[in-house]
């Protein structure tokens, strides 16, 4: 039985990098310091579902075949095809993805990773207005007001709040947690309470209306670090908050816009932004300008948000703003682990984060016209490459009609949905447990990626696979050239 | 000179097409016109293995080159595209970054047309019988260099960002407009004859956008300058309606006029007391 310390943990954005394993006969067997979502990640390794032969589909079903022959069989398809589309990318090692882009720019196809379908108007934004950001060390050892924005870290980065912010112990900064301690006991008495007089009082229907608490100055007017969470609906995350902001579904936009004004002293001509009274917006701009060092983090509910990129434009432009009086920076929430990899290894191969049309012989970029997305719904591809990922399973109908009816390869650790309707698939060993590598964490740190078990007898890394689809499909290019 | 264009077979994957221009047509006979290359998805082709091209004689007297595209070309980008003179007409609908840059001459589409129609045009008409997609004049992402020239008009709809970042020239929009008409222009006019998504003239810092139709709300960042009787958008029209005037956007410290239709729009009412 050995133990192994100081292991990433490929599951979210925060690759936390000080986890404990213990492996016995070559698995897994305890996850210390991880979060729920990295001890089942790590656990699942050694999963009886696990499958570890390459397989090809024969009349209607998949047949289990040599890795040799699924490799020929995937080089044909992409080399045959004349807009074939690689996606994925986000869960798999850097140095994968950059032989993914060798590959792609091989066949001529598209190359696009999980941005496009989470933080690609992040992207967008941060093309069009700049971007003032840090790593995630300065805001833990410096942030005095932290502000989470659409996102819900609690459930999603669980570990974000306690590694990085609010509940860190920074050489500057104290941990919030005895305050949240407080807070939380305080609340289950006022929520007792307030479920004895609802059973008392008769049922009303309240309207869904925005809910804001009373005036934010008796919540934000004690010293340390303060954290304030803006969301549309009272999350984990916003429990925990000092001071939670309810906002209209949808109208963050105007909230931006609000708070910008208010920044630069401009009169407001409404009484409420975003189902928000202007003066209570008053108040927590104030406490804004008057930190010391703030930092906003934003994920899916704003970039998802009906005004998409322009959310994050805003969001950029008050931070800018805010930079006039105080320092502020912004982040964004990254989802997958090495999302952020992928789009800084595609940036250095192609000059594009992500969504890269190869098909004219060299890079072009415009999402909306080569994100993977919008060309599956346009039914423009007729072959596609998917790895580390499962498309099917969150891609628009309509868009994962038109991935499975054409030529479908997966390249995958787990049998997903993708992967189950695959025309040729190929096992792949995880990336951070069975196989090396390198991740980007959301703030563009890179952190290596341990291998600590052997992945299952005849099963290859993404990179290895990659590497040998990428020979194959140069020599049947050289075969057909010669042959005229 | 016309030619004529008509599709042989039904298009799938992305076709390159910026040789469909009528200068590059200019001086070129038909066989020499089928050799032109394009780009059907990572396949090098001629233009005369995806279209049959023939020769249509011209009314006495006109001698621009003119180019009429017969049957449904959605998946052809960059049809016209740099053009400075002559005429492009099609019957039926267009792919991406129509007349993208364009600097004179006229396209006329009997149909709609993809995103990034009339991208950062100069010059020149476009005129869509059909609705236009998202990004309609818009520049490419990252650029606020606009259109700086020429009229677009769509009989349509038109999607989201139409008119972003321009500088001068005249949109007009007879159906709906998406949201953030007018995002970040310095300049020009954008008349939306229907209603508007709401967040019109987000970032603008001069110009005019001119909503006749419903719009929900006006940003918080304008602020309301008064009531007008009618509003110019060219030399030939005039909308003599009541309307709201806005200035805006305050956070940008912009200078742009936002007029509203007074009748259309009682929920703006509110503003009234500041007058």
């Amino acid at each position: 039985m050995t133990v192994v310390k100081a292991v990433t943990c490929p599951v979210c954005g925060c690759l936390c990098d000080d986890i404990e394993l213990t492996v016995r006969n070559g698995r897994i067997i305890k996850v210390k310091n991880g979060c729920a979502m990295c001890e089942a990640k790590f656990l699942s390794h050694a999963s009886d579902h696990r499958p570890t032969k390459s397989m090809i589909r024969r009349e209607g079903k998949l047949v289990e075949v040599s890795l040799e022959e699924a490799v020929r069989k995937a080089a044909e398809i992409l080399v045959d095809a004349s807009y074939p589309v690689l996606y994925g990318w986000s869960s798999t090692s850097c140095e994968a993805t950059k032989v993914g882009i060798e590959l792609c720019e091989e066949i001529g196809g598209v190359i696009d990773n999980t941005a496009v379908v989470c933080h690609g108007p992040s992207i967008l934004a941060v093309q069009q207005v700049g971007i003032p950001s840090c790593t995630l060390g300065q805001v833990r050892h410096r942030a005095d007001l932290i502000i989470y924005w659409g996102c819900d870290p609690w459930s999603a980065h669980p570990r974000h709040i306690e590694r990085y912010t609010a509940f860190s112990e920074g050489r500057f900064e104290k941990s919030a947690w005895r305050t949240y301690i407080n807070k939380v006991k305080a609340l289950v008495g006022s929520k007792k309470i307030e479920s004895a007089i609802r059973r008392l009082a008769i049922k009303s229907w309240e309207p869904a209306v925005a809910r804001v608490e009373k005036s934010p100055s008796q919540y934000l007017s004690r010293e340390g670090r303060k954290l304030i969470v803006v969301d549309v609906r009272r999350t984990k995350t916003a429990e925990m908050a000092d001071y939670f902001i309810q906002v209209e579904p949808g109208k963050d936009y105007e909230l931006f816009k609000a708070m910008r004004a208010l920044i630069r002293d401009q009169e407001i001509e409404v009484d409420r932004v975003a189902g928000v009274p202007v003066e209570y917006l008053e108040d927590v701009v104030d406490v804004m300008v008057s930190c010391d060092f703030g930092a906003i983090f934003f994920g899916l509910g704003l970039t998802m948000g009906s005004a998409k990129l322009k959310n994050i434009e805003e969001a950029i432009r008050l931070t800018r703003d805010l930079n006039m009086r105080t320092k502020f920076i912004i982040m964004p929430m990254r989802g997958h682990f090495n999302v952020a990899g992928a789009n800084i290894v595609s940036t250095w191969e192609t000059g594009y984060p992500f969504a890269v049309d190869f098909s004219l012989g060299y890079p072009r970029y415009n999402p909306g016209e080569t994100s993977v997305v919008d060309i599956l719904l346009r039914k423009e591809s007729d072959a596609a490459l998917v790895i580390a990922s499962d498309p099917v399973s969150n891609f628009p109908h309509k868009a994962s009609e038109h991935l499975v009816q054409k030529p479908l390869i997966v390249i995958d650790a787990h049998m997903n949905v993708t992967a189950s309707m695959a025309d040729v698939f190929i096992p792949a060993a995880m990336v951070g447990i069975e196989a090396e590598g390198t991740a980007y964490r959301m703030d563009h740190v890179p952190i290596p990626l341990k291998k600590v078990v052997d992945p299952p007898e005849g099963v290859f890394s993404d990179e290895e696979i990659l590497r040998l689809i990428l020979s194959e499909v140069r020599k049947i290019k050289k075969e057909r050239m010669e042959a005229g | 000179m016309m030619i004529v264009l008509t599709p042989i077979r039904e298009f799938k994957v992305p076709i390159f097409a910026e040789c469909i221009s009528p200068e590059v047509f200019e001086g070129k006979n038909i066989v020499q016109i089928g050799q032109l290359p394009v780009y059907e998805g990572n396949r090098e082709k001629k233009l005369q293995e995806l279209f049959k091209i023939e020769e249509a004689k011209t009314a006495e007297g006109v001698a621009e080159p003119a180019i009429t595209i017969q049957g449904d070309v959605s998946k052809l980008k960059y049809i016209g595209a740099g053009m400075t003179k002559g005429e492009i007409v099609i019957n039926g609908s267009v792919g991406m970054y129509l007349g993208e840059e364009m600097k004179g001459g006229k396209i006329t589409v009997y149909g709609n047309a993809g995103g990034w129609a009339g991208s950062a045009m100069k010059g020149g008409t476009i005129e869509i019988h059909g609705d236009a997609g998202d990004y309609l004049a818009a520049p490419y992402r990252g650029s606020t260099q606009g259109m700086s020239g020429g009229k677009i008009i769509v009989y349509g709809n038109a999607g989201v960002d139409a008119g972003a970042y321009m500088r001068k020239g005249i949109i007009k929009v007879h159906g709906n407009a998406g949201q953030f008409v007018g995002v970040g222009m310095h300049d020009g006019v954008i008349y939306v004859k229907g209603n508007c998504d709401g967040r019109a003239g987000s970032c603008m810092t001069g110009g005019t956008i001119v909503i006749s139709g419903f719009i929900e709300s006006i940003l918080p960042t304008f602020t309301f300058e008064g009531l007008k009787k009618k509003v110019k958008i060219e030399e030939s029209e005039v909308v003599e309606v009541p309307l709201y005037l806005f200035i805006g956007d305050l956070t940008e410290n912009g200078k742009g006029k936002l007029y509203v239709s007074k009748a259309n729009n009682p929920q703006l009412y509110y503003y009234e007391r500041f007058l």
